[in-house]
Order: structure tokens, then sequence, then C-alpha cells
């Protein structure tokens, strides 16, 4: 099974989103900052990371550089806050070696394409 | 325990005059809705202010059934959109709202091919959301919004009058949304017309400018000066009125010499110093500006300011000599500014005078001349380099 790992410091959107994926047949981890999703990308090796951008502490950003050392080859798709950031922060998280971008309010069927494309 | 739904939406039409924020009005009507109807969650999604979407806005429930807020977005091309746009008048089930249910059932009946794809995927979108009642709110043919409704406890059907009682605040929804639409189209209007009063203003004021040609300019440097004067006065006086006694200066300031299109062109643009035949004609040009802008009864307290602008602190001003305290402030903040350019600006007959001689003058001259509560504000700006 695929396994997905959803980070984000609220817990609404973690659950809401779990059990999105979860009903998709996915295997799904979350974890609430961005030190906690360090380590369980360590130990629990995921397919595809699901990363807020905007969290208390460490930032998704931040966390998405330490993760990738650790796991170049995990996939990470970085979600921002409700207003469109500029383009410059999208263009750093790709550097930084995300495969996709997505803004809230986000569009399920969006959402869901996305994570399933990169599922495969 | 059974509820009187009639009973509760009195209680709620009770409270819901009393609230008049929209967003706080609809976060009432989500947690009476889970309280009293004992949904397994209840949610909203708003239409944006762009028309383009709808955002899942306000929702309350158990964690995990909840639906995080501001999370998702619902296009217009969405099928749960879609069939409350495309279908209001209800011709699918004969009611206002659809249950996941009756959706399932007619999707076995119907023959329409089209329908039948569009509801299967609205239904689709309510599997996602854990959503077995959708509510829309109308105010006319405008979709404004729709509730969202989980599972009842224990699987039960919502009754009738379950379904009344969120019908009626449906309803609620879309007048406190409706109410601030108008609210804010107001406001809009309210800054239209205050713009457009304005630039009439300043129009007229240009049609001064136009008349008297060494004075070019003046209205404005004038209008620019008064303001700062009068919002260092504000600021040293803290009261509720300030904003009121700004805008009467700025409006003040730009007409205080609309008289002077009474005055003949002759003596306004005179080269060589004027009889006192001609001197009298002019000072006419205070009440001459009274008269034109007296029927504008919303000017009231800015045509104290064309009226006295010539008065003086010592009484020897013009037109009615009126002396000390009795000269509204308003009337001093313009006087300070209007002396200060007429002494350094160019005249047909004479070269201004430098500046730190038109300060020097305006020192000498505090208490009698000028206002000594408004001379010095003018001063402290000389001295920050503000005028």
């Amino acid at each position: 099974m695929p396994r997905l790992m959803i980070v984000d410091d609220e817990d609404d959107v973690r659950e809401f989103a779990a059990n999105f994926f979860r009903k998709r047949k996915i295997d799904v981890t979350t974890a609430g900052t961005g030190e906690d999703a360090i380590k369980k990308a360590q130990a629990e090796k995921p397919d595809l990371i699901l990363m807020d951008i905007r969290m208390s502490g460490m930032d998704g950003i931040q966390a998405l550089e330490a993760i990738k050392k650790i796991n170049p080859v995990v996939k990470v798709i970085m979600v921002t806050g409700t207003k469109p950031d500029e383009n410059e922060t999208a263009k750093k998280c790709l550097e930084l070696g995300a495969c996709g971008y997505v803004h809230k309010p986000l569009r399920l069927d969006e959402l869901e394409t996305i994570v399933m494309t990169n599922l495969k | 325990m059974v509820v009187n739904y009639k009973r509760e939406l009195e209680r709620a039409a009770k409270t819901m005059i009393l609230v008049h924020e929209p967003e706080l009005l609809i976060k009432m009507i989500i947690r009476m809705i889970v309280q009293k109807v004992r949904v397994s969650h209840a949610s909203i999604l708003l239409r944006n202010p762009d028309k383009n979407s709808y955002v899942l806005s306000v929702s309350r429930g158990p964690l995990g059934v909840k639906i995080p807020e501001g999370f998702t977005r619902m296009d217009t091309d969405n099928p749960l959109i879609r069939i409350f746009r495309e279908h209001k008048n209800n011709f699918i089930f004969n009611t206002d709202y659809l249950v996941i249910e009756e959706g399932r059932k007619f999707l076995g009946t119907t023959a329409d091919s089209v329908l039948k794809q569009l509801l299967s995927s609205a239904i689709y979108e309510m599997e996602i959301l854990e959503t077995t009642v959708c509510i829309p709110c109308y105010f006319r043919d405008d979709m404004l919004g729709i509730l969202l409704l989980g599972d009842k406890k224990e699987n039960a059907k919502l009754g009738n009058d379950e379904l009344d009682f969120l019908i009626a605040l449906s309803q609620d929804v879309a007048m406190a949304l409706r109410n601030a639409q108008l609210f804010n189209q107001l406001r809009d209007e309210l800054e239209n017309k205050q713009k457009l009063f304005l630039h009439t203003t300043i129009a007229l004021a240009a049609a001064i400018d136009a008349k008297d040609h060494y004075t070019h300019g003046h209205t404005s440097r004038v209008t620019n000066v008064s303001l700062l004067v009068a919002k260092k006065y504000a600021e040293k006086h803290k009261n509720l009125n300030d904003q009121r006694f700004i805008e009467n200066v700025q409006i003040a300031s730009l007409l205080h010499d609309i008289g002077k299109i009474g005055v003949p062109e002759s003596i306004l643009n005179k080269q060589g110093p004027l009889t006192d035949e001609e001197r009298k004609k002019i000072n006419e040009h205070p009440m001459i500006g009274v008269n034109i802008l007296t029927s504008i009864h919303e000017l009231k307290e800015a045509i104290q300011g064309v009226k006295y602008h010539h008065e003086r602190y010592d009484g020897k001003g013009y037109p009615e000599g009126l002396k000390g305290d009795a000269i509204p402030l308003i009337a001093a903040v313009i006087t300070i500014a209007d002396s200060y350019d007429a002494m350094v600006s160019d005249r047909p007959y004479r070269s201004g005078m430098p500046k730190d001689k038109a300060i020097e003058e305006i020192k000498r001259c505090t208490g009698a001349q000028f206002h000594p509560e408004i001379a010095p504000l003018f001063l402290e700006l000389y001295q920050e380099g503000k005028v």
C-alpha cells in the first residue's frame, strides 16, 4: 500500500485529510510539527509527504529542507496558507526538491489528483 | 428529549436581531444546529466575494468529522454547486434541500442521463464531506451558501419538523449574508458620494484659481498647509470630532476664496496698489462666498471658515471684526495658512517676502493678528520642515 504522510499543525486539517486518503486505500500517517515530520520521514519512510508551510515552530520549508537531506527520494507536496503566496516561495520549495505546490482553500478533486498521481 | 423547534426558532430569532455581523451569526446558527438537531457535524460553504467559488468557512463537530475551516473550496463548476444553482426550482425532489438517501433513490428511477450524471457527481462530493443533507441558502436567484449536515446521531433519519427548522435557519443565513452585502454596498456608495463631493469642491476651487491669475496654485497650497495645521491641532486635543474637524478644514480651505468669483477681474488682476474703493470690493469676498455656499446646508461648519478667514485675533479684521475666541478655530487655521502664502507669493506690484522673514512676521503678530493657539502650530510645522 502506498504511504502518505500529512504534516499540519492544525488537528482538524490532519484528521480530515487523513480520513479522506484512508478511504482511498492509502496508508496515512500524520505529524503535527516539523520536527515530528523529520523523525517520521526517517522511521516510517513515506512515499509522499503533504506539508503545510505555515506552522508554528519549525515551518514547512525548513522541514522540507531537512527531510530532503535525510531522504532525497521522498516526494513532497507543499500546502500554503489562505492567501496565494508570492512566486518566490513556490520557487524556493521547488528548488529545495518539492514536487508540487497547492494553496488553501483547495479543491478536493485537485488535491486527490495531485496526491494520487504522485503516489503511482 | 423532544425539541420544540418552533420555540427554538423563536428563541433564535430574538438572539439574531442583536447580532449584526454575519460571520458571528452564522457561527451561532451552526452551533445551534449541532446542539439541537444532534447531527455529527454541520458546516457552511460560503460564496467568495469574487463569486467564483464557495469556501468551507464555518464547521462544527468532533475531531475527525469536523471539516477544517478555510481548507477546501468548490468552484462554480463543482457538481454540488451546479446542482443547486441550476435546479433552484427544485423540480428534482420537490424540496428545497438534498438528502443523500433520496438522491440515491432518484438515481435509480430517472431516465435523464445528464441529470443523472450531475446528481451522482454531487452525491460523490457529499460523500467526501461525510454530508447527508445539503440545504442551499438563496437570496432570490442568488445562491449565497450551502449548509452541509452530517449524520444524525444513532443514524436516525431527520424528521420533517427538523428539516423545516433547518430550512428556516438557512433562510436566516441568507438574510445575514444579504444584509452584510447591503451594508458593504451602502458603505461603498457613501464613499463614492464623499469622493464626488470632494472632487466637486476641488473643481469649484479650480474656478477661483483660473480667475485670479496672480495667485495661481494659492488654493491648493493653503489647503495643504491648513490640513497640516488642523491635524496637528487634532493630535494635541484628542476628541471625538477630530475627523470631522479635519474634513471641514479641508473643504473650507478649498473654498475660502470662492467669493472672489464675485469680484471684478480688473481689481483681482490689477497691476499696482489698490484704491480704498477697490480694497473695499475685495474685502467683500468672504461674504460673497457665504452667499454662494449658503444653500448647501451640509457645509454649515465649513462656511464658518470661509466667512471668517480674514478676521484677526485682536478684532481688527473683517467682515465682522470678531475678537479672540469668538473667531471659529476653522477660520483661524485658514487665516494662518492664507496669510503665510500671501506673504511669500509674488504680486504684480511687489515680490514675495523671504520665508524666514514671513516666519518672523507671524511670530511678531501672534496674539494680535493670529490666534495664539493656532499660530504656534504653524511655526512648529515650519521648524519640522513641513511647510
